[in-house]
Protein backbone atom coordinates (compact mmCIF):
# COMPACT_ATOMS: atom_id res chain seq x y z
CA UNK A 1 0.00 0.00 0.00
CA UNK A 2 1.32 3.47 -0.83
CA UNK A 3 1.38 6.31 1.64
CA UNK A 4 -1.04 9.20 1.39
CA UNK A 5 0.76 12.54 1.40
CA UNK A 6 -0.91 15.44 3.21
CA UNK A 7 0.75 18.76 2.43
CA UNK A 8 0.63 20.85 5.58
CA UNK A 9 0.72 24.62 5.06
CA UNK A 10 2.71 26.16 7.88
CA UNK A 11 4.10 29.63 8.45
CA UNK A 12 7.49 30.46 9.88
CA UNK A 13 6.16 30.87 13.43
CA UNK A 14 4.44 27.50 13.37
CA UNK A 15 7.60 25.90 12.02
CA UNK A 16 9.65 27.59 14.74
CA UNK A 17 7.41 26.07 17.43
CA UNK A 18 7.77 22.65 15.79
CA UNK A 19 11.54 23.02 15.59
CA UNK A 20 11.85 24.08 19.24
CA UNK A 21 9.76 21.05 20.19
CA UNK A 22 12.01 18.81 18.10
CA UNK A 23 15.07 20.37 19.78
CA UNK A 24 13.69 19.15 23.13
CA UNK A 25 13.99 15.60 21.82
CA UNK A 26 10.27 14.99 21.38
CA UNK A 27 10.73 13.75 17.79
CA UNK A 28 13.66 13.53 15.36
CA UNK A 29 12.19 15.70 12.60
CA UNK A 30 9.09 17.64 11.50
CA UNK A 31 7.33 14.74 9.78
CA UNK A 32 7.93 12.49 12.77
CA UNK A 33 6.54 15.18 15.03
CA UNK A 34 3.31 15.35 13.02
CA UNK A 35 2.98 11.57 13.10
CA UNK A 36 3.59 11.53 16.85
CA UNK A 37 0.95 14.22 17.28
CA UNK A 38 -1.52 12.17 15.26
CA UNK A 39 -0.98 9.04 17.34
CA UNK A 40 -1.05 10.81 20.70
CA UNK A 41 -4.00 13.04 19.79
CA UNK A 42 -6.03 10.04 18.62
CA UNK A 43 -5.10 8.08 21.74
CA UNK A 44 -6.24 10.94 23.93
CA UNK A 45 -9.59 11.12 22.11
CA UNK A 46 -10.03 7.36 22.51
CA UNK A 47 -9.31 7.66 26.24
CA UNK A 48 -11.78 10.52 26.55
CA UNK A 49 -14.46 8.52 24.76
CA UNK A 50 -13.85 5.58 27.09
CA UNK A 51 -14.11 7.78 30.19
CA UNK A 52 -17.05 9.81 28.91
CA UNK A 53 -15.10 13.09 28.98
CA UNK A 54 -16.29 15.40 26.19
CA UNK A 55 -13.88 16.10 23.34
CA UNK B 1 3.37 35.45 64.46
CA UNK B 2 4.27 39.16 64.68
CA UNK B 3 1.60 41.78 64.06
CA UNK B 4 1.77 43.78 60.88
CA UNK B 5 2.77 47.40 61.37
CA UNK B 6 -0.08 49.77 60.49
CA UNK B 7 1.09 52.61 58.24
CA UNK B 8 -2.20 54.42 57.70
CA UNK B 9 -5.95 53.98 58.09
CA UNK B 10 -8.87 55.60 56.29
CA UNK B 11 -12.61 55.28 56.11
CA UNK B 12 -14.10 55.96 52.71
CA UNK B 13 -17.65 57.21 53.01
CA UNK B 14 -20.45 56.37 50.55
CA UNK B 15 -19.98 58.27 47.31
CA UNK B 16 -16.22 58.62 47.76
CA UNK B 17 -12.90 56.96 47.04
CA UNK B 18 -9.28 57.49 48.01
CA UNK B 19 -6.03 57.44 46.04
CA UNK B 20 -3.31 55.82 48.15
CA UNK B 21 0.41 55.58 47.42
CA UNK B 22 1.03 51.92 48.12
CA UNK B 23 4.70 51.08 47.98
CA UNK B 24 6.22 47.74 47.09
CA UNK B 25 5.96 45.50 50.13
CA UNK B 26 2.94 47.27 51.58
CA UNK B 27 -0.51 45.74 51.95
CA UNK B 28 -3.82 47.49 51.38
CA UNK B 29 -6.71 45.95 53.27
CA UNK B 30 -10.20 46.81 52.01
CA UNK B 31 -12.58 45.89 54.81
CA UNK B 32 -16.30 45.76 55.35
CA UNK B 33 -17.56 47.94 58.22
CA UNK B 34 -21.25 47.09 58.06
CA UNK B 35 -21.06 44.36 55.40
CA UNK B 36 -22.69 44.14 52.01
CA UNK B 37 -20.65 46.82 50.21
CA UNK B 38 -18.92 46.50 46.84
CA UNK B 39 -15.63 48.35 46.29
CA UNK B 40 -14.38 49.26 42.84
CA UNK B 41 -10.63 49.47 42.45
CA UNK B 42 -8.11 51.02 40.04
CA UNK B 43 -4.34 50.73 40.18
CA UNK B 44 -1.47 52.48 38.36
CA UNK B 45 2.30 52.17 38.44
CA UNK B 46 3.15 55.09 40.74
CA UNK B 47 6.12 56.07 38.56
CA UNK B 48 4.46 55.60 35.15
CA UNK B 49 0.69 55.93 35.02
CA UNK B 50 0.59 54.42 31.53
CA UNK B 51 1.13 51.05 33.22
CA UNK B 52 -2.17 50.15 34.84
CA UNK B 53 -4.08 47.12 36.09
CA UNK B 54 -5.75 45.15 33.30
CA UNK B 55 -8.86 43.17 34.15
CA UNK B 56 -8.77 41.44 30.76
CA UNK B 57 -5.33 39.93 31.26
CA UNK B 58 -6.15 39.16 34.90
CA UNK B 59 -9.32 37.24 34.02
CA UNK B 60 -7.58 35.15 31.37
CA UNK B 61 -5.02 34.07 33.97
CA UNK B 62 -7.20 33.71 37.07
CA UNK B 63 -10.78 33.52 35.84
CA UNK B 64 -13.72 35.83 36.43
CA UNK B 65 -13.41 35.85 40.23
CA UNK B 66 -9.81 36.50 41.32
CA UNK B 67 -9.30 35.67 44.98
CA UNK B 68 -6.56 34.68 47.42
CA UNK B 69 -3.53 33.51 45.46
CA UNK B 70 -4.31 35.56 42.35
CA UNK B 71 -2.20 38.36 40.92
CA UNK B 72 -3.49 41.57 39.39
CA UNK B 73 -1.66 42.12 36.09
CA UNK B 74 -0.84 45.25 34.15
CA UNK B 75 -1.92 45.68 30.54
CA UNK B 76 0.15 44.61 27.54
CA UNK B 77 2.85 45.31 26.64
CA UNK B 78 3.92 45.63 30.31
CA UNK B 79 2.13 42.52 31.68
CA UNK B 80 3.69 42.56 35.11
CA UNK B 81 2.21 41.35 38.36
CA UNK B 82 1.29 44.57 40.16
CA UNK B 83 -0.53 43.16 43.19
CA UNK B 84 -0.97 39.83 44.89
CA UNK B 85 -4.14 38.90 46.76
CA UNK B 86 -2.77 37.70 50.08
CA UNK B 87 -6.10 37.20 51.84
CA UNK B 88 -9.75 37.18 50.89
CA UNK B 89 -12.22 36.19 53.58
CA UNK B 90 -15.15 36.02 51.14
CA UNK B 91 -13.74 34.77 47.83
CA UNK B 92 -16.19 36.50 45.55
CA UNK B 93 -14.72 39.36 43.49
CA UNK B 94 -15.33 40.35 39.89
CA UNK B 95 -13.43 41.28 36.75
CA UNK B 96 -16.38 40.90 34.38
CA UNK B 97 -18.29 44.12 34.92
CA UNK B 98 -17.03 47.54 33.99
CA UNK B 99 -17.41 50.34 36.51
CA UNK B 100 -20.89 51.77 36.74
CA UNK B 101 -21.19 55.23 35.20
CA UNK B 102 -23.41 58.29 35.07
CA UNK B 103 -24.69 57.07 31.70
CA UNK B 104 -26.02 53.87 33.29
CA UNK B 105 -28.00 55.77 35.91
CA UNK B 106 -29.34 58.30 33.43
CA UNK B 107 -30.21 55.79 30.70
CA UNK B 108 -31.71 53.09 32.90
CA UNK B 109 -32.95 54.93 36.00
CA UNK B 110 -33.49 58.53 34.83
CA UNK B 111 -31.07 60.20 37.25
CA UNK B 112 -29.58 63.55 36.21
CA UNK B 113 -26.86 62.99 38.81
CA UNK B 114 -26.13 59.81 40.73
CA UNK B 115 -23.15 58.37 42.58
CA UNK B 116 -21.26 56.12 40.16
CA UNK B 117 -17.92 54.37 40.20
CA UNK B 118 -16.50 56.08 37.14
CA UNK B 119 -17.06 59.58 38.48
CA UNK B 120 -15.96 58.62 42.00
CA UNK B 121 -12.75 57.08 40.61
CA UNK B 122 -12.14 60.13 38.40
CA UNK B 123 -12.56 62.47 41.34
CA UNK B 124 -10.23 60.43 43.55
CA UNK B 125 -7.64 60.16 40.76
CA UNK B 126 -7.81 63.93 40.15
CA UNK B 127 -5.72 64.32 43.32
CA UNK B 128 -2.87 62.90 41.20
CA UNK B 129 -3.74 64.97 38.11
CA UNK B 130 -5.26 62.08 36.16
CA UNK B 131 -8.26 62.80 33.93
CA UNK B 132 -11.63 61.03 33.69
CA UNK B 133 -10.29 59.32 30.56
CA UNK B 134 -7.58 57.65 32.65
CA UNK B 135 -10.04 55.63 34.77
CA UNK B 136 -9.70 52.00 33.69
CA UNK B 137 -11.77 48.83 34.00
CA UNK B 138 -12.30 48.13 37.66
CA UNK B 139 -11.48 45.18 39.85
CA UNK B 140 -14.75 44.85 41.75
CA UNK B 141 -14.18 43.64 45.29
CA UNK B 142 -16.97 41.73 47.01
CA UNK B 143 -19.10 41.94 43.85
CA UNK B 144 -21.12 38.77 43.28
CA UNK B 145 -21.39 38.13 39.55
CA UNK B 146 -21.66 35.37 37.00
CA UNK B 147 -22.55 34.64 33.39
CA UNK B 148 -26.03 33.48 32.50
CA UNK B 149 -26.98 30.91 29.89
CA UNK B 150 -27.32 33.45 27.07
CA UNK B 151 -23.85 34.86 27.72
CA UNK B 152 -24.76 38.02 29.65
CA UNK B 153 -22.95 38.95 32.83
CA UNK B 154 -25.23 39.29 35.84
CA UNK B 155 -24.79 40.58 39.36
CA UNK B 156 -26.57 39.56 42.52
CA UNK B 157 -26.57 40.30 46.23
CA UNK B 158 -23.54 39.67 48.37
CA UNK B 159 -23.23 37.98 51.75
CA UNK B 160 -20.26 39.85 53.22
CA UNK B 161 -20.22 40.63 56.93
CA UNK B 162 -18.44 43.26 59.08
CA UNK B 163 -14.73 42.49 59.15
CA UNK B 164 -14.65 40.65 55.83
CA UNK B 165 -11.65 41.89 53.89
CA UNK B 166 -9.33 41.54 50.93
CA UNK B 167 -5.59 42.12 51.41
CA UNK B 168 -3.70 43.37 48.35
CA UNK B 169 0.11 43.21 48.51
CA UNK B 170 1.93 45.68 46.25
CA UNK B 171 4.62 44.02 44.14
CA UNK B 172 5.66 47.42 42.76
CA UNK B 173 5.04 51.00 43.85
CA UNK B 174 1.45 51.77 42.83
CA UNK B 175 -1.27 54.33 43.17
CA UNK B 176 -4.15 52.25 44.53
CA UNK B 177 -7.63 53.73 44.31
CA UNK B 178 -10.52 51.93 46.00
CA UNK B 179 -13.97 53.51 46.05
CA UNK B 180 -17.31 52.73 47.61
CA UNK B 181 -19.40 51.51 44.68
CA UNK B 182 -22.12 54.05 43.95
CA UNK B 183 -24.85 51.54 43.10
CA UNK B 184 -27.73 51.79 45.57
CA UNK B 185 -30.49 50.89 43.13
CA UNK B 186 -28.88 47.61 42.05
CA UNK B 187 -28.23 44.37 43.89
CA UNK B 188 -24.44 45.00 43.87
CA UNK B 189 -24.30 46.27 47.46
CA UNK B 190 -27.67 44.95 48.63
CA UNK B 191 -29.46 48.25 47.84
CA UNK B 192 -27.57 50.46 50.33
CA UNK B 193 -24.33 52.45 50.37
CA UNK B 194 -22.05 51.82 53.32
CA UNK B 195 -18.55 53.04 54.29
CA UNK B 196 -15.47 50.86 53.88
CA UNK B 197 -12.32 50.75 55.99
CA UNK B 198 -8.89 50.94 54.36
CA UNK B 199 -5.72 49.99 56.20
CA UNK B 200 -2.17 50.08 54.85
CA UNK B 201 0.22 47.66 56.51
CA UNK B 202 3.90 46.91 56.10
CA UNK B 203 4.17 43.32 54.90
CA UNK B 204 5.95 40.89 57.20
CA UNK B 205 8.58 38.51 55.82
CA UNK B 206 5.99 35.74 56.16
CA UNK B 207 3.60 37.70 53.92
CA UNK B 208 6.25 38.19 51.26
CA UNK B 209 7.18 34.50 51.43
CA UNK B 210 3.63 33.57 50.38
CA UNK B 211 4.00 35.15 46.94
CA UNK B 212 4.79 32.61 44.20
CA UNK B 213 7.56 33.54 41.80
CA UNK B 214 6.42 34.65 38.36
CA UNK B 215 8.50 34.77 35.19
CA UNK B 216 10.45 37.81 34.07
CA UNK B 217 10.35 37.79 30.26
CA UNK B 218 11.73 39.92 27.45
CA UNK B 219 8.17 40.48 26.23
CA UNK B 220 7.32 42.50 29.37
CA UNK B 221 8.21 45.75 27.67
CA UNK B 222 8.73 49.22 29.07
CA UNK B 223 8.90 52.59 27.30
CA UNK B 224 12.62 51.92 26.75
CA UNK B 225 11.52 49.24 24.29
CA UNK B 226 8.91 51.35 22.48
CA UNK B 227 9.49 52.73 18.99
CA UNK B 228 7.49 55.70 20.18
CA UNK B 229 8.03 56.24 23.92
CA UNK B 230 6.64 59.78 23.99
CA UNK B 231 3.19 60.23 25.53
CA UNK B 232 0.95 62.19 23.18
CA UNK B 233 0.14 65.57 24.71
CA UNK B 234 -2.66 66.79 22.44
CA UNK B 235 -6.03 65.28 21.55
CA UNK B 236 -6.42 65.17 17.76
CA UNK B 237 -4.95 62.24 15.86
CA UNK B 238 -2.80 63.15 12.89
CA UNK B 239 -0.85 60.85 10.62
CA UNK B 240 2.93 60.74 11.09
CA UNK B 241 4.27 61.27 7.54
CA UNK B 242 7.53 59.52 8.45
CA UNK B 243 5.74 56.35 9.61
CA UNK B 244 6.96 53.11 8.09
CA UNK B 245 5.25 49.94 9.31
CA UNK B 246 7.44 47.52 11.27
CA UNK B 247 5.07 44.74 12.24
CA UNK B 248 6.86 41.87 13.96
CA UNK B 249 7.59 38.66 12.07
CA UNK B 250 6.26 39.99 8.78
CA UNK B 251 5.83 39.04 6.07
CA UNK B 252 4.16 35.82 7.18
CA UNK B 253 5.45 33.21 4.77
CA UNK B 254 3.65 29.89 4.33
CA UNK B 255 5.59 26.82 3.24
CA UNK B 256 4.45 23.30 2.49
CA UNK B 257 5.47 20.34 4.60
CA UNK B 258 4.56 17.07 2.84
CA UNK B 259 3.65 14.47 5.46
CA UNK B 260 3.38 10.88 4.22
CA UNK B 261 0.79 8.91 6.19
CA UNK B 262 0.56 5.15 6.14
CA UNK B 263 -2.85 3.56 5.51
CA UNK B 264 -3.04 2.87 9.25
CA UNK B 265 -2.30 6.52 10.03
CA UNK B 266 -4.88 7.67 7.49
CA UNK B 267 -7.44 5.45 9.20
CA UNK B 268 -6.56 7.00 12.58
CA UNK B 269 -6.69 10.48 11.09
CA UNK B 270 -10.12 9.83 9.61
CA UNK B 271 -11.48 8.99 13.06
CA UNK B 272 -10.36 12.27 14.65
CA UNK B 273 -10.14 14.93 11.95
CA UNK B 274 -12.51 17.87 12.27
CA UNK B 275 -14.49 17.58 9.05
CA UNK B 276 -17.21 19.69 10.72
CA UNK B 277 -14.85 22.64 10.49
CA UNK B 278 -12.47 21.81 7.64
CA UNK B 279 -14.62 19.70 5.33
CA UNK B 280 -12.37 17.79 2.92
CA UNK B 281 -9.33 20.03 3.57
CA UNK B 282 -7.16 17.36 5.19
CA UNK B 283 -4.15 19.69 5.32
CA UNK B 284 -6.04 22.18 7.49
CA UNK B 285 -7.45 19.38 9.64
CA UNK B 286 -4.00 17.87 10.22
CA UNK B 287 -2.54 21.28 11.08
CA UNK B 288 -5.35 21.75 13.62
CA UNK B 289 -4.61 18.34 15.08
CA UNK B 290 -0.88 19.11 15.32
CA UNK B 291 -1.29 22.34 17.27
CA UNK B 292 -4.22 21.08 19.33
CA UNK B 293 -1.94 18.22 20.40
CA UNK B 294 0.84 20.68 21.18
CA UNK B 295 -1.49 22.70 23.43
CA UNK B 296 -2.64 19.58 25.25
CA UNK B 297 0.87 18.30 25.81
CA UNK B 298 2.90 21.43 26.45
CA UNK B 299 0.73 24.38 27.54
CA UNK B 300 0.99 25.23 31.23
CA UNK B 301 -1.99 27.59 31.16
CA UNK B 302 -5.43 27.81 29.61
CA UNK B 303 -5.19 28.40 25.86
CA UNK B 304 -4.75 32.11 25.21
CA UNK B 305 -3.56 32.83 28.75
CA UNK B 306 0.09 33.29 29.66
CA UNK B 307 1.77 30.73 31.87
CA UNK B 308 2.74 32.36 35.16
CA UNK B 309 4.74 29.57 36.70
CA UNK B 310 8.36 30.57 37.07
CA UNK B 311 10.72 28.18 35.31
Amino acid sequence: MTDTVVKLRLNQQQLELMDRTIAQGVAPDRVSLVRLALREYAAARKAEAASGTPQ
Amino acid sequence: MTQRQIISEFVIEPGTGKAIELLQGQILRVEQIEGGQCADFNCFNLHDYKEFMHCGRTRTVHGFHPTKGSFMWSAPPRERAMLYILEDTVGRNDVLFPRCSAYVYEASYGFAVHTNCHDIQAEAQREYCLTPDDVHDSFNLFMCTGVDADGHAFMTRQTTRPGDHVDLLALMDVLAIPNVCGADVMKTSNFALKPLKLTVFAARPADLAEVPKVPTLASQRTPRDFRNPTIKSDRPLRRDPSYKPEFPNTPIVVTELPVPLTPEEVAIFNTVKRTDIYGDDDAAALRDLLFSWWEERFLLAHAGAPAIESQ
